[in-house]
């Protein structure tokens, strides 16, 4: 009998059983996806660095300096490898049938195959074990929009050298960032990399680097601390280069509970929906003398069935979830769950758990109900809900519009919710349109130390006597000056650059302290937070990271290093900058700083003179990118992006995000709304029948969640700000040391775009699922239970 | 007297798991204004469906109903729906209400739905409030649902049927829930608006409910098999049981 009851139910209650499968379908493909993706980025790097045998520390140096030798006798050390770089140095000097590249800005890097100190891993996340002669793998920032595909001939054309290698794919190293800013690196044969050292005449600097497996690393980073010339880095250091890709998976990772939590939430209320349908039937059983266990294992063992199903085949849904969760994070590093399904199994065990723990407490009423109780379906004709709010007689509303409004202010708990749970879809897309407009907001040029200007050049035939010659900026700064000559265009030019010093402060010494200066005809005002910008040649103004670094304040004296050339100077101030990762010092204007190489540079800033309208600056940049036959010449705005690296990968999550929260609330809507015509089954029959039209209750069903939906977006509009503020403060002082950033953002996008998406989803998704109240006949309320 | 509702040669048939149940079978039905008019027979005979195909609530197979000298058969929903709202009233036997909504409220719902209606809302809960004046439940205006009587939420449902003045009320076994003491105040109300000239057409189980009754129709297997005559109820218990009486002997020959 007990199974006959529990077939019948679950063919009779079709429609509210396959609802709550659904929702347990959903929850679980949520669970077990962002659990794997949870677990991946958590231990993420750490696998990555564990598979890719990255050392303890890793040592670079000029490829002709003899430290090696005194770090080799350094105690601790158990085993270490060297490669040796080669640069070449433009873009340009490639060619893709036939024509030059100019898709990155610094310059290649060359790996031997013969010294690959660590394992490298190609597009299918195997160890590359050697190259085949005449071919080469690079990473991604070297084929960042190319049409580029495995087999392709690149050739390689310098001063006369000619040498032409095929395309392998792409391949990962756990040291290597990726990004237009960064350094693109191609693992080539070592027969290939000695015919092209041979042939290439004019060499830049080049490179050696020392990857140390120790004991002692401490021992390695207080030799670097007082070598010039040697600089070191740990594996916990170097682990800060997937920063990006890290905060890429973070807020993959937020996205993913986000929906989980709101999978739960709906499906508690489904489970809750579903029981109170029940509860005539229970009465009937209890009057029958049924015993409550009895009653109560009825249904736990149909929601058992249900959540068995459903998680099933919510598991096998998440397989492909997860891919794309991680996809996004995938691409530059070796990233995955090797217990992917194990826990997504664990997850599915924890939803049944869960759902089961939901029917537990919603059954548990039984327990208190009488016969009678349960008959009058949960109700005891005692007040136990407040009247309601509103009343149709003083208000002026349509009708539709009230019985709305009186339904989401009869069921607070149920509708607040609904909104919660759409407000945190709104917020979601919203901070992330913030933030992604704001990482390329030309407001943040002060923060990479570049004058203010509406015109960047990053060409590298341009700037690459800055890396290459100590004092190269002046290089620089004349081939501007006699390129705007040439081209007629009336601005003021400058650049900025930072070069890595050996800093002390008592008995403090650090050597991540970047000095940056900027010079040119166009000044850069630079901003203090605290303090004042420094005037003299011995003034100086350090971020917040560098006091800390040097256990110094504003007032103190430090002596800097550079080229091996101490200068004294004072602190005058505290400044904020993306710059050295956020380690850095500002020397005035009139600073001498003809002996430093380059780090790193902001490239080339043109400040037009008058007030350029935008088709000026256009006009300009199609001059310039004609005259250095390079695409690398930006607006403000485009440098920042490419400055910050975040804006575009936010972006990707951003439209990721849209359709996740399109998907998920459209199934929040249709299961919803599927329930209320269940649950309201009998009133829906009574207002046909009484000779409300259909359109009306449709139109009342619809309004429930627009009125929900203008509450989410209202409460997510006025909130985006002070989060995205906080959220980019957070962000800001990862990638360097920068606080109080001005957040920046599309009124078009946060206030209308996206509020208007999720009213879109809702208004669409409810009428939809509203129309099935059309089924309901008013002769329907001949046949309610 | 002007005829309300007319039904001719009216068919339903269900099919269910393809077999064919013909629930009405070509019924003629006339009833005037000012009558009330009681439907009886045994269970499943036909009489809800009945009382639901000449009130629009659901269509013929076959055959045609005119309300007020219109044939609705061929009213698209929405039209039947306009119809209900403003010429037809109803009362059920479950006393179906809007959950969310007070007793007042859920009343003068009808009237605010309804495009004929041009008073002000304030008007029309002034209605509501004479109507449940009239009925004596004025003072459970501002209560939930569930803070009534089975009695006082039937009467409810009366005026809720009031609020737009139908031509005809509509009542499917409206005393079928309730004790007897609230059966008759029910009752009572029904033969006071009827003899106010509502028209009123109940369908009911209990003979004292239809001794009320001007008419009465007696279905057997989707068939009227009998047709009673009973005058208007002038209202003394005296009448009442000789009514009674008279229905009960009736009913026994139809085989009641």
């Amino acid at each position: 009998m007990f199974w006959r009851i529990l077939k019948k139910d679950l063919k009779r209650k079709r429609t509210m059983n396959l609802i709550l499968l659904m929702f347990v379908i959903l929850c679980s493909m949520f669970a077990a996806a962002s659990s794997n993706n949870i677990a991946a980025v958590i231990g993420g790097i750490e696998h990555y660095f564990d598979i890719a045998d990255m050392p303890d520390v890793l040592v670079t140096m000029d490829a002709d300096s003899d430290e090696d030798k005194k770090i080799e006798a350094l105690p601790g050390i158990k085993e270490i490898k060297t490669d040796s770089s080669f640069y070449i140095f433009s873009s340009k000097s490639f060619r893709l049938h036939g024509k030059k590249l100019d898709n990155f800005i610094n310059p290649a890097s060359f790996i031997a195959d013969d010294e690959m100190a660590i394992n490298y891993f190609d597009s299918g996340n195997d160890i590359i074990k050697d190259v085949e002669k005449g071919t080469f793998y690079s990473t991604t920032t070297f084929t960042e929009g190319l049409d580029i595909k495995e087999g392709d001939k690149v050739e390689i054309n310098v001063d006369g050298f000619s040498y032409t290698l095929e395309y392998k794919g792409i391949f990962k190293g756990a040291y290597i960032q990726n990004g237009t800013s960064c350094l693109p690196y191609l693992l080539v044969d070592c027969e290939d990399m000695k015919c092209i050292r041979d042939g290439i005449k004019e060499q830049g600097p080049s490179y050696k680097s020392m990857y140390i497996k120790t004991d002692d690393p401490q021992a390695i980073l207080d030799y670097a601390d007082e070598s010039d010339s040697v600089f070191a880095a740990t594996r916990d250091e170097q682990k800060s280069i997937f920063i990006f890709d890290m905060m890429v998976a973070y807020i993959m990772m937020a996205i993913s509970i986000i929906i989980m939590l709101a999978a739960f939430v709906v499906l508690r209320f489904t489970v809750g929906f579903t029981i109170q349908e029940e509860y005539r039937e229970i009465g009937v059983m209890k009057a029958l003398g049924l015993s409550n266990t009895r009653i109560r294992s009825l249904y736990i063992v149909k929601y058992l069935a249900i959540a068995v199903v459903g998680t099933a085949i919510g598991l096998v849904c998440s397989l492909p979830l997860s891919r794309v969760m991680l996809g996004a994070i995938s691409r530059n590093m070796v990233i995955g769950s090797e217990n992917g399904v194990v826990l997504g199994i664990v997850c599915s065990v924890c939803v049944v758990a869960i759902i089961m723990l939901f029917c537990y407490f919603c059954t548990r009423k039984v327990k208190k109900l009488s016969p009678l109780d349960a008959v009058r379906s949960g109700q005891t004709g005692e007040r136990f809900r407040k009247k309601s709010l509103i009343s149709i007689g003083r208000s002026k509303l349509p009708a539709p519009l009230f019985l709305a409004l009186n339904d989401v202010l009869s069921a607070p708990k149920q509708y607040l919710l609904i909104t919660a749970v759409f407000t945190l879809c709104v917020l979601m897309m919203n901070v992330m349109a913030t933030s992604a407009v704001t990482l390329k907001s030309p407001k943040l040029m002060r923060f990479f130390c570049a004058a203010e200007s509406e015109i960047t050049i990053l060409d590298t035939e341009l700037i690459k006597d800055e890396l290459t010659v100590p004092g190269g900026y002046q290089i620089t700064l004349d081939k501007t000056a006699k390129l705007l000559d040439e081209l007629g265009i009336d601005a003021k030019y400058s650049t900025g650059f930072s070069s890595q010093a050996s800093v002390t402060h008592g008995d403090k010494t650090s050597t991540r302290i970047f000095l940056t200066a900027v010079r040119g005809t166009q000044r850069f005002e630079l901003q203090c937070d605290e303090g004042s910008a420094p005037q003299k040649t011995d003034e100086v103004a350090l971020t917040g990271y560098a006091l800390d670094d040097l256990d110094a304040k504003i007032g103190d004296r430090i002596t800097a290093d550079l080229n091996g050339k101490k200068h004294e100077f004072i602190i005058t101030g505290r400044f904020s900058t993306y710059m050295g990762g956020g380690y850095a010092a500002y020397v005035s204007d009139d600073f001498d700083m003809s002996g430093a190489l380059a780090n790193g540079v902001t490239g080339v800033q043109i400040k037009l003179n008058g007030d350029p309208d935008e088709k000026t600056v256009s006009d300009t940049i199609k001059k310039l990118s004609e005259k250095l036959e390079s695409d690398k010449v930006f607006t403000a705005e485009d440098s920042v992006k490419m400055m910050t690296q975040a804006s575009d990968p936010i972006n990707a999550i951003k439209k990721l995000d849209m359709i996740l929260t399109v998907i998920l609330t459209s199934l929040i809507i249709l299961l919803m709304e599927r329930s209320f015509i269940s649950k309201e089954k009998s009133e829906i029959a009574l207002m046909k029948a009484v000779g409300i039209q259909s359109r009306s209750i449709i139109l009342q069903h619809v309004l429930r969640f627009v009125i929900v939906s203008v509450i989410a977006c209202i409460i997510a509009s006025a909130a985006v700000l002070p989060i995205s503020s906080s959220l980019l403060s957070g962000v800001s002082s990862v990638i360097g040391d920068v606080r109080g950033i001005d957040v920046d953002y599309s009124t078009v996008e946060v206030f209308v775009i996206c509020p208007a998406i999720l009213l879109a989803v809702t208004t669409i998704g409810a009428f939809i699922t509203a129309l099935h109240t059309k089924r309901i006949t008013a002769s329907d309320t001949a046949s309610i239970e | 007297m002007n005829t309300v509702l007319q039904a001719k040669g009216i068919c339903k048939t269900y099919i269910v798991n393809k077999r064919q149940n013909n629930v009405l079978k070509n019924i003629d039905l006339t009833v005037s204004e000012g009558e009330m008019v009681a439907v009886m027979g045994p269970s499943g005979s036909g009489k809800s469906t009945l009382l639901y195909c000449v009130s629009g609530m659901d269509r013929v197979t076959s055959g045609e109903v005119v309300f007020n000298g219109k044939s609705t058969s061929k009213l698209r929903e929405s039209e039947l729906a306009q119809l209900r709202l403003d010429e037809m009233g109803f009362i059920f036997q479950q006393m179906y209400m809007m959950k969310n909504l007070s007793v007042l409220d859920n009343i003068i719902l009808p009237a605010v739905s309804s495009k004929k209606n041009t008073e002000s809302r304030k008007q029309s809960e002034e209605r509501g409030r004479a109507l449940m004046h009239r009925l004596g439940i004025d003072s459970v205006g501002g209560n939930d649902i569930n803070e009534v009587s089975g009695g006082q939420l039937q009467r409810a449902c009366i005026c809720r049927s009031m609020i737009n003045s139908p031509k005809i009320i509509f009542a499917d076994e409206p005393t079928g829930s309730l004790n007897r003491a609230s059966s008759d105040e029910v009752m009572n109300e029904l033969l006071s608006l009827n003899r106010d000239g509502t028209t009123v057409m109940c369908v009911t189980h209990d003979p004292k409910v239809a001794a009320k009754c001007s008419r009465v129709l007696y279905l057997v297997d989707g068939n009227i098999i009998g047709e009673k005559e009973m005058g208007h109820f002038g209202g003394t218990e005296k009448e009442l049981r000789d009514r009674e009486r008279d229905l009960n002997n009736w009913l026994m020959e139809q085989g009641w």
